[in-house]
């Protein structure tokens, strides 16, 4: 009597409800343990996971700390599991039941992200409505943008005083939206100075970016019939540290005095001290980012800065392109949308119980 | 053809992109990283390559031509090379086929870093430091309400950082991290929206092959 | 009209010398300077204080030696952390340049902990307790890979050893072994982390970040992004302070320690921009 008086004070109590399924919205590999944690757990060091293939032998996989209830173990997909969970305090463990059987697999579909992907859809599908309208003729209108209109008027200045234009596109590497942005505005920039014969300097951090700059500006030149001027030491490849170029940008623009700068891309601490050098020089210069943290020191030192979005829809403002135009207004109407649905899921949040939240987890 | 065949493959590593992100099984997340841990590290190689050729062509060319300042150039060349075979044969630390070290002295690439390019590229960030102040002194002035507020709102967030500011007033620091947290954190929403959903655009664009001027020379 | 000409006018060379002797003073005589704990550090500081025993840490140093006064305090001080709680700890970086910081970081930090110890596991010892995993091509290749196997995407560790054979990465597979990623970047690395890693495999991100981009990752910190978020000096000095004051961890506070500089260098600019107004409002009001 005393045994068992002494068993009960000083057994464990084990998990129970041990429940083992296959990991969802994965590619496989993996299976989740979930379990009802022990009465003693606040006297557990720990819990440990212990797997079998065929019902019988045991090993252990892993262990995971008291007063949690859930773990995720590395599986063969096609194979049966067998679960069970040990707690542990000092030398003393003890195991629960055996879960059921459970057979990891991959999925198709990650179900988490489906909202993403609706968006996505709902997002390209007003791009695609107004370009199609485009494509039928429709004109489409679109604001002034200042940093752009000067564009014409900074490569005329360049040309009147003979002096040469600066396009640095920033340290981004290709995969940055705003170097790609970039690249495009230095298309219509080349284009220009193919037009009115002015040099052009286009010092490059990234060895992928300098390639396309250079057969961008080189296809601009040939597009306004002048193959012939196009120089292609006018683009190149400085070094990819980012003060090292930052230093040697500096001193291109103390040397060569351009007329005017283009600081538009993907910028970060160097902005500064581009810009503000380039003031130093007197040049006019045009600077654009999509880089928040860097456009207080583009709009301090520069004429004219290109903030955010603007950037983006620089190739359509300056070609005019109608495609171009109307993926701009698609892109509007989905920014439209989105502060609909965002002041509509925040009136329903704070006016209701229904979680609104987890529409977009 | 020419311009057919990189829309093309834009289209499907674009759509490459996005596929895995939603379908997690394994053939889908193979080709995935098979695309960006072998074909992309080989192309960012030959990228690189590229570069360097034409960063020694314009310095030679600036040599063999007189060009203003070639003496430079000739610095760089010199330096790249000399960089090139220590970073080759030296090893990182000293330990490839070449010895880097005479007596205590040690040449090896992570003492030129140290020694060279921490110092040079330390003593151009601390320029930003007398840039920003030239810059604010030239061009912070209270020409309007708005400038006004910006002005006032920056002195307080300045001095709300700082261990002074909590002896001018303590509350100074929590008004400071509140100017930050809220109105701060509303006008970065609304830039961070806007940004994310035109880079959104402009990728679905050049997915699409809508945006070609890429391709160079122009929209068609 | 002398007044406003001095006024509006004051040579940048001038202001840069000023500057100057502001900066340099206060650094050649240090005296630290104890500041109040704001609440984004401490969550920083709680999130990786409440990492379970079976998880790691891992701290990704990603920031020029440019931006190292800031972020090097950083480091140290999660470093310091981390040892004294006992959490495992993964270093690594996404470029090349930050590697030899990091590599600093960790000599000095362990070599302190280890100088105190009594016993082998008092210590600090590699491969057990931490691994460096250096560099490996491909930041955003770095985050997704490490969802699926940390071991399968850094083959081998800074120092080249094959990191499966080390005891430390036979428990940590993945992030789902991995309790917080504390990202310490002069750039925008933080960001990417909760896009590739967070989004798609739940990893917890905490940020430390230079003063300047400090603004744009906020929005982060709000909406629980990131656990914690630590900003320019005066976030490191705070760290230290709460490494100070809960861990009892004497070491040298470098944060701390240039802070005066900071506030007379702050001074100097608030001043230059109160001249360069009353100048300006002067001649406005000539008009």
């Amino acid at each position: 009597m005393t045994l068992f008086f002494l068993i009960g004070i000083f057994a464990l109590a084990p998990p129970t409800a041990v429940r083992a399924y296959d990991t969802p919205d994965d590619g496989g590999g993996a299976v989740t343990i979930e379990w009802q944690l022990s009465p003693d757990d606040a006297q557990l060091d720990k819990y440990e996971i212990y797997r079998s293939e065929d019902g019988v032998d045991y090993e252990k996989v892993g262990f995971i700390g008291a007063g949690r209830s859930r773990y995720e173990d590395e599986t063969e997909d096609g194979k049966n599991y067998f679960y069970k969970i040990v707690a542990l305090m000092n030398t003393m463990r003890i195991f629960s039941q055996p879960s059921q059987p459970v057979m990891s697999s991959a999925q198709w579909i990650n179900r988490k992200k489906l909202n993403i992907f609706v968006a996505l859809f709902i997002f390209g599908t007003f791009i695609l409505y107004f370009t199609y309208y485009a494509r039928r003729g429709k004109e489409f209108f679109i604001r002034k943008i200042a940093g752009l209109q000067a564009i014409d008027d900074a490569v005329g200045r360049a040309t009147e005083m003979g002096k040469p234009i600066l396009y640095c596109p920033g340290i981004g590497y290709i995969e940055e939206i705003a170097t790609i942005a970039s690249l495009n505005i230095l298309g219509e920039v080349a284009k220009k100075c193919a037009q009115y014969d002015t040099k052009l300097i286009n010092p490059h951090l990234d060895p992928i970016v300098f390639t396309v700059a250079r057969e961008i500006v080189k296809e601009s030149y040939t597009k306004v019939g002048r193959p012939d001027a196009f120089d292609p030491e006018s683009v190149y490849y400085i070094t990819d540290l980012q003060f090292a170029y930052a230093a040697a940008v500096d001193g291109i623009m103390v040397r060569e005095r351009p007329a005017t700068n283009f600081l538009i891309g993907w910028f970060r601490a160097e902005s500064l001290i581009l810009a503000e050098t380039g003031a130093s020089t007197g040049a006019v210069q045009i600077a654009g980012t999509d880089q928040v943290s860097q456009l207080p020191f583009f709009v301090t030192a520069c004429d004219y800065t290109l903030i955010g979005e603007e950037l983006y829809a620089a190739s359509a403002y300056i070609s005019k392109e109608p495609l171009l135009l109307g993926a701009i207004k698609g892109e509007d109407w989905g920014k439209l949308i989105i502060g609909v649905v965002l002041i509509a899921a925040s009136l329903i949040g704070l006016l209701t119980k229904f979680p609104v939240l987890n529409l977009f987890r | 053809m020419k311009r057919t065949i990189p829309l093309f493959l834009v289209f499907i590593f674009g759509i490459m992109g996005i596929i895995p992100f939603i379908i997690p099984n394994p053939i889908v997340q193979g080709t995935d990283e098979f695309v960006r841990n072998n074909l992309l590290k080989i192309l960012a190689a030959f990228a690189l390559i590229l570069g360097l050729g034409s960063l020694l062509k314009v310095h030679m060319d600036k040599i063999r031509r007189r060009r203003q300042n070639w003496g430079y150039s000739w610095v760089l060349i010199i330096s790249f090379i000399i960089t090139s075979i220590i970073g080759l044969f030296g090893g990182v630390a000293g330990t490839g086929i070449l010895p880097t070290t005479i007596g205590s002295f040690s040449f090896d690439v992570w003492t030129i870093y140290f020694n060279v390019e921490v110092p040079l590229g330390s003593t151009m960030f601390a320029l930003l430091a007398f840039f920003m102040a030239s810059a604010a002194y030239r061009a912070f002035r209270a020409r309007s309400t708005e400038a006004t507020l910006l002005l006032a709102s920056a002195f307080i967030v300045m001095l709300g950082v700082l261990p002074l500011g909590e002896r001018i007033s303590p509350h100074l620091p929590s008004f400071a991290q509140w100017i930050m947290e809220v109105p701060n954190v509303a006008g970065q929403r609304g830039i961070l929206l806007g940004v994310a959903l035109g880079a959104l655009a402009t990728a679905l664009k050049i997915i699409l092959g809508i945006e070609r001027s890429w391709l160079g020379g122009g929209g068609e | 009209m002398k007044i406003i000409e001095i006024l509006t006018k004051i040579d940048r060379r001038i202001i840069y010398l000023i500057l100057l002797i502001a900066v340099i003073v206060p650094l050649l005589f240090p005296s630290p300077e104890k500041v109040r704990v704001m609440p984004p550090v401490e969550k920083f500081y709680y999130a990786i204080d409440k990492i379970p025993e079976e998880k790691a840490l891992i701290v990704d140093f990603d920031y020029a030696p440019q931006t190292a006064p800031e972020l090097d305090p950083m480091g140290f001080a999660i470093l310091r952390h981390a040892f004294k709680k006992r959490i495992k700890v993964l270093v690594l970086s996404l470029y090349v340049q930050p590697l030899g910081l990091a590599r600093n970081a960790l000599t000095q930090v362990v070599a302190e902990f280890n100088s105190a110890a009594q016993t082998n596991a008092d210590s600090i010892i590699y491969g057990r307790d931490y691994v460096f995993l250096g560099w490996q091509v491909g930041p955003i290749l770095a985050m997704l890979s490490m969802g699926e196997s940390i071991t399968n995407f850094y083959k081998v560790d800074y120092y080249g050893n094959k990191t499966d054979t080390l005891p430390l990465m036979k428990q940590i597979k993945n992030y789902n072994n991995v309790g917080l990623l504390a990202s310490l970047s002069g750039s925008d690395i933080p960001k990417y982390w909760v896009m590739y890693a967070q989004n798609r495999f739940g990893l917890k991100v905490g940020a430390g970040v230079t003063a300047v981009s400090a603004s744009e990752f906020y929005p982060y910190l709000q909406t629980g992004q990131f656990s914690g978020l630590m900003i320019g000096m005066r976030g490191a000095a705070e760290y230290e302070e709460m490494i100070e004051k809960n861990l009892n961890i004497k070491s040298r506070k470098k944060a701390s320690e240039s802070l005066p500089a900071l506030t007379y260098a702050h001074l100097v600019m608030i001043i230059f921009i109160v001249i360069g107004n009353i100048g300006y409002f002067i001649k406005r009001r000539k008009k």
